[in-house]
């Protein structure tokens, strides 16, 4: 290849035009370095918790060596395009500089990145260790995804609980984290943790809360229809305030036990179960025949149509086994139905809806 | 002289091989890669703009944090088809089936293909698979995504099952056209085209043979346990009867993994052509440029995790995968740096094609970036599966992929059609796009940063504001779509005639009329050179030298 030879003098082109664009690239790189070493992270989004562990410093990190590679390279483009444009007065047949490479420049942008990638990659490593270490004298809590919920269970609780839960500030958590159905992903940004709740896999996550607040637990993985709500929230507080919160929620869970057997179906009201089922239910059933879907099938006579003598569960269309339903939620061939902790339906509520689907049934 | 003499020599001037005359054979079931590289255009583009629809569907709903326009239902039937259809209905039939069928085989002076029936067949099992995935819109759409993970893919109705036929039969076709490809390139060069003289599309297209061949095969082990688990249920996904849910994450990332740089790797061949041609000056780094995209191939198969590093694989799994995903950096700045010091120096032409792949530069770099912060696991503990990682993918296939793609059309379209389009026109397609593709994907890393996860049709109202923003400008892009409608329609109607070589290319497809004759070249070229050699004497055997490399549009 005797024609590719780097004989041509480009250094002709490393003028004095050059140096200043190289400069002041140069200078915006620094004084965008600058602003982002000084923007305090905590303000655009807030950090709650030790788990950051230096997750936000190495996020800057990144960002100084971005801010350059992006600035050079969009910089050079606009200043090439424009001192190498074509001019109307050359010739058509006109080409640049039989230039070929640079030897040295190319195994420069080869290795610097790679020191680069050496250096971020046993930072990430280091973090990435620290993340995975328990801390001593950790609360243990368990988080259980569904859909589209988050189970909780504390030491000390009878039975598990759905929906808000509390943490005391400053002391560390151990969360074990799995799911009874699909992939959930449990997230609070706050915390800069996310880990996947796996199905036949448990998973701790290390934390510590450090600032009392009101923070969203969200669900990352796609999980069927109800994704999108599948969110609580974690109350960070005082040791005080966590500790009355568990005695309440200790009367709670056993009160919720209690109250699940007592289902009054007779006390039912059709008029309340209308609001009701206006409310909630009408997302995804409709008032109408069983093949009208929304989502679920059509609830009209239910409790009285010739075409479908079994409910879907296969029992029989009896206003108990509807209530069953509703109390347990659905999973089966024709898709999924939350149980009723999770529609957030009271006992009363359920006996209200049976009696009106019971009114709606001829 | 002999009879066999005069034969020999009334073969040499009859055409070497005659045209099909029948509609059929010559546009429907036809085996010239020039017309199966348009097949795969035309349906390729199609699925782009199908896609591209559902992807508005999407944005309308997003501009309220609870807004009705789709059910839950709908929307995450929405975001499945667009995913699926743009990954594999439309961006990989377009960058490989229509560029490489169309370009490929030319730039390396060659006839055909090795396998002109096979290549046939591959394209028809393509409208097929099409087929049966739309029709799945009628019985029970899939609806998890285009990543389709167990189990919550396992609930939808039989939808998935269509789904996974689908895929699977766009995968048969993918793996013969792999084949016939990598067979091609190192059976069918001109002669004096080593490996080290050849374009770097081909180069790109062959490296990307090598990941379909190869990565195509995980990704039916994972369709079919999917498969088997709907249809027959298998219990390969249940962990109630020892199913382990994370290996169908495994299988799905060794394939779709290496499917990312199968995306990217030809556009970044269609880049490396389109530079120096408008630059006038030889690609800076020719062989850093190729050994880099080989470099790229072989770690793309050692960094599947990282897609995984929340699904709890432990620290000890994940740091390798952590290191050399951010490895991957090194050869993809390479390109990035080489590409902009092709720029130098250089004598530049800004046509459309030319504005799209500077474009490219500025956007596919940014994508890069937020690729290398994914890449590291603590960061990636707080942006995975959230609008920042959607930012990135499409920082990456659209802001990469597409706009190269772009570029590769107004470059390629007089050689396929014979005619230019209009300058003007695309300039402002340029621009449009360019403009309202950042405002569309950019706010999206802040909105994800925030805490919007993505997949999700109702979201905090905290994130109204950006999401309409997005919304708006995602509608404006779709918008400037319409321009490259016009510009070649009009182009069609009303272009001027291109000749052999309107931008003075040097690579081989140049050398011959627009569009190429059947058969390509009368006589096989004899190859001298690299092709990027400007201002020297063309590096061809006559009569392919003879061509003028002045820029005539």
């Amino acid at each position: 290849m005797a024609h590719q030879v780097n004989n041509i003098d480009f250094r002709r082109h490393l003028d004095r035009s050059f140096w200043s664009v190289t400069l002041v690239l140069a200078v915006i790189s620094a004084i965008l370095i600058v602003l982002i070493a000084i923007w305090p992270i905590n303000d655009t989004l807030a950090v709650a918790a030790t788990s950051d562990y230096g997750i936000d410093a190495l996020f800057k990190f990144m960002l100084f060596f971005a801010v350059p590679i992006f600035v050079f390279v969009n910089g050079y483009v606009v200043y090439f395009a424009r001192r190498y444009k074509h001019r109307s007065n050359e010739p058509a047949d006109a080409v640049g500089i039989p230039l070929y490479g640079v030897v040295p420049l190319e195994i420069w942008w080869t290795i610097l990145p790679a020191l680069l990638m050496v250096v971020l990659g046993v930072w990430s490593a280091i973090t990435l260790f620290s993340l995975y270490k328990p801390q001593a004298g950790a609360l243990n809590v368990e988080a259980v995804g569904h859909q589209w919920k988050f189970e909780l269970r504390y030491p000390g609780l009878k039975s598990s609980f759905y929906g808000d839960f509390y943490l005391p500030v400053n002391r560390p958590v151990t969360m074990n984290i799995t799911s009874a159905d699909v992939v959930h992903s449990f997230w609070v940004p706050q915390f800069r943790v996310k880990l996947d709740m796996v199905p036949g896999m448990v998973q701790q996550l290390h934390f510590t809360p450090t600032q009392v607040g009101n923070y969203p637990l969200i669900c990352t993985e796609f999980c069927g229809i109800g994704h999108g709500d599948m969110r609580t929230t974690v109350h960070v507080v005082p040791q005080a305030d966590y500790d009355k919160w568990f005695s309440g929620t200790q009367q709670q869970v056993a009160k919720a036990a209690a109250g699940a057997s007592s289902l009054n179906l007779a006390a039912g009201d059709a008029a309340k179960g209308q609001a009701a089922f206006e409310q909630k239910c009408s997302v995804c059933h409709n008032m109408a025949a069983f093949a009208q879907k929304k989502v679920g099938p059509g609830l009209q006579n239910i409790l009285n149509d010739p075409a479908h003598p079994k409910l879907v569960d296969g029992s029989t269309a009896t206003p108990e086994n509807v209530a069953h339903i509703i109390q347990n939620g659905y999973t089966g061939d024709i898709g999924v139905m939350p149980n009723a902790q999770a529609n957030g339906l009271s006992s009363s509520d359920v006996s209200n809806l049976v009696a009106y689907l019971k009114s709606q049934s001829k | 002289m002999s009879t066999d003499t005069i034969d020999i020599l009334r073969r040499a001037e009859a055409p070497i091989h005659p045209a099909p005359e029948s509609f059929i054979k010559k546009y429907i079931f036809s085996v010239d890669h020039k017309v199966v590289g348009i097949q795969y255009f035309i349906v390729s583009g199609l699925m782009i703009l199908l896609s591209g629809l559902f992807a508005e569907a999407i944005r309308v709903q997003l501009t309220g944090p609870h807004n009705t326009f789709l059910t839950p239902q709908q929307f995450d039937e929405a975001f499945t088809f667009h995913g699926t259809l743009m990954v594999w209905f439309g961006a990989i039939p377009l960058v490989t089936g229509a560029f490489g069928n169309f370009v490929m085989p030319l730039q390396i002076g060659a006839r055909d293909v090795a396998f002109p029936w096979l290549n046939m067949f591959s394209f028809w099992t393509f409208p097929p698979a099409v087929l049966i995935l739309l029709s799945s819109l009628a019985f029970g759409a899939p609806n998890a995504g285009w990543t389709e993970y167990p189990p919550v893919s396992l609930q939808a109705g039989v939808g998935i099952v269509f789904w996974t036929t689908a895929v699977f039969t766009v995968g048969i076709g993918a793996t013969l056209t792999a084949l016939n490809f990598l067979t091609t390139v190192i059976k069918m060069r001109a002669p004096g085209m080593t490996f080290t003289r050849m374009p770097l599309f081909v180069w790109a297209s062959a490296v990307t043979a090598v990941l379909s061949l190869v990565a195509t095969t995980a990704l039916a082990s994972a369709l079919g346990s999917l498969f088997l688990s709907h249809v027959f249920n298998v219990p390969f996904y249940d962990p109630s009867r020892g199913g382990t849910v994370v290996l169908f994450q495994h299988m799905f990332w060794f394939y779709s993994h290496p499917a990312v740089y199968i995306l990217i790797i030809p556009v970044f061949g269609i880049v490396s052509e389109i530079i120096p041609t408008f630059a006038r000056k030889p690609i800076f780094g020719y062989k850093l440029i190729a050994y880099s995209t080989v470099s790229i191939a072989l770690l793309s198969f050692m960094v599947w995790a990282h897609h995984m590093f929340t699904s709890g694989l432990g620290p000890w799994v994940t740091m390798p995968f952590m290191i050399l995903s951010m490895l991957i950096a090194v050869p993809t700045g390479i390109k990035i740096f080489s590409w902009t010091a092709t720029l130098f120096g250089a004598n530049l032409r800004l046509t459309t094609a030319m504005l799209f792949v500077l474009g490219f530069l500025s956007t596919f770099t940014i994508g890069g970036i937020t690729g290398v912060m994914l890449a590291s696991v603590p960061v990636d503990w707080h942006e995975h599966a959230t609008y920042f990682l959607v930012a990135h993918i499409h920082y990456v296939l659209f802001g990469g992929t597409l706009m190269g793609v772009l570029g590769g059309i107004y470059y390629w379209w007089p050689k396929v059609t014979g005619r230019l389009m209009n300058e003007k026109l695309g300039k402002w397609h340029f621009w449009l796009t360019f403009i309202f593709f950042n405002a569309t994907f950019l706010p999206m890393h802040f909105v994800g940063l925030l805490g919007m996860p993505r997949r999700v049709a109702y979201y905090d109202p905290a994130f109204h504001g950006l999401n309409l923003f997005i919304s708006i400008s995602a509608f404006l892009l779709a918008g400037a779509f319409l321009l490259l409608f016009a510009n070649a329609f009009w182009s069609l109607k009303k272009g001027q005639a291109a000749g052999p070589n309107p931008w003075g290319a040097r690579t081989l497809e140049w050398m011959i009329s627009s569009p190429p004759p059947h058969y390509n070249f009368k006589e096989i070229p004899e190859v001298y050179s690299t092709p990027y050699g400007y201002g020297e004497p063309l590096p061809y055997s006559a009569p392919y030298n003879q061509v003028s490399t002045t820029p005539t549009y």
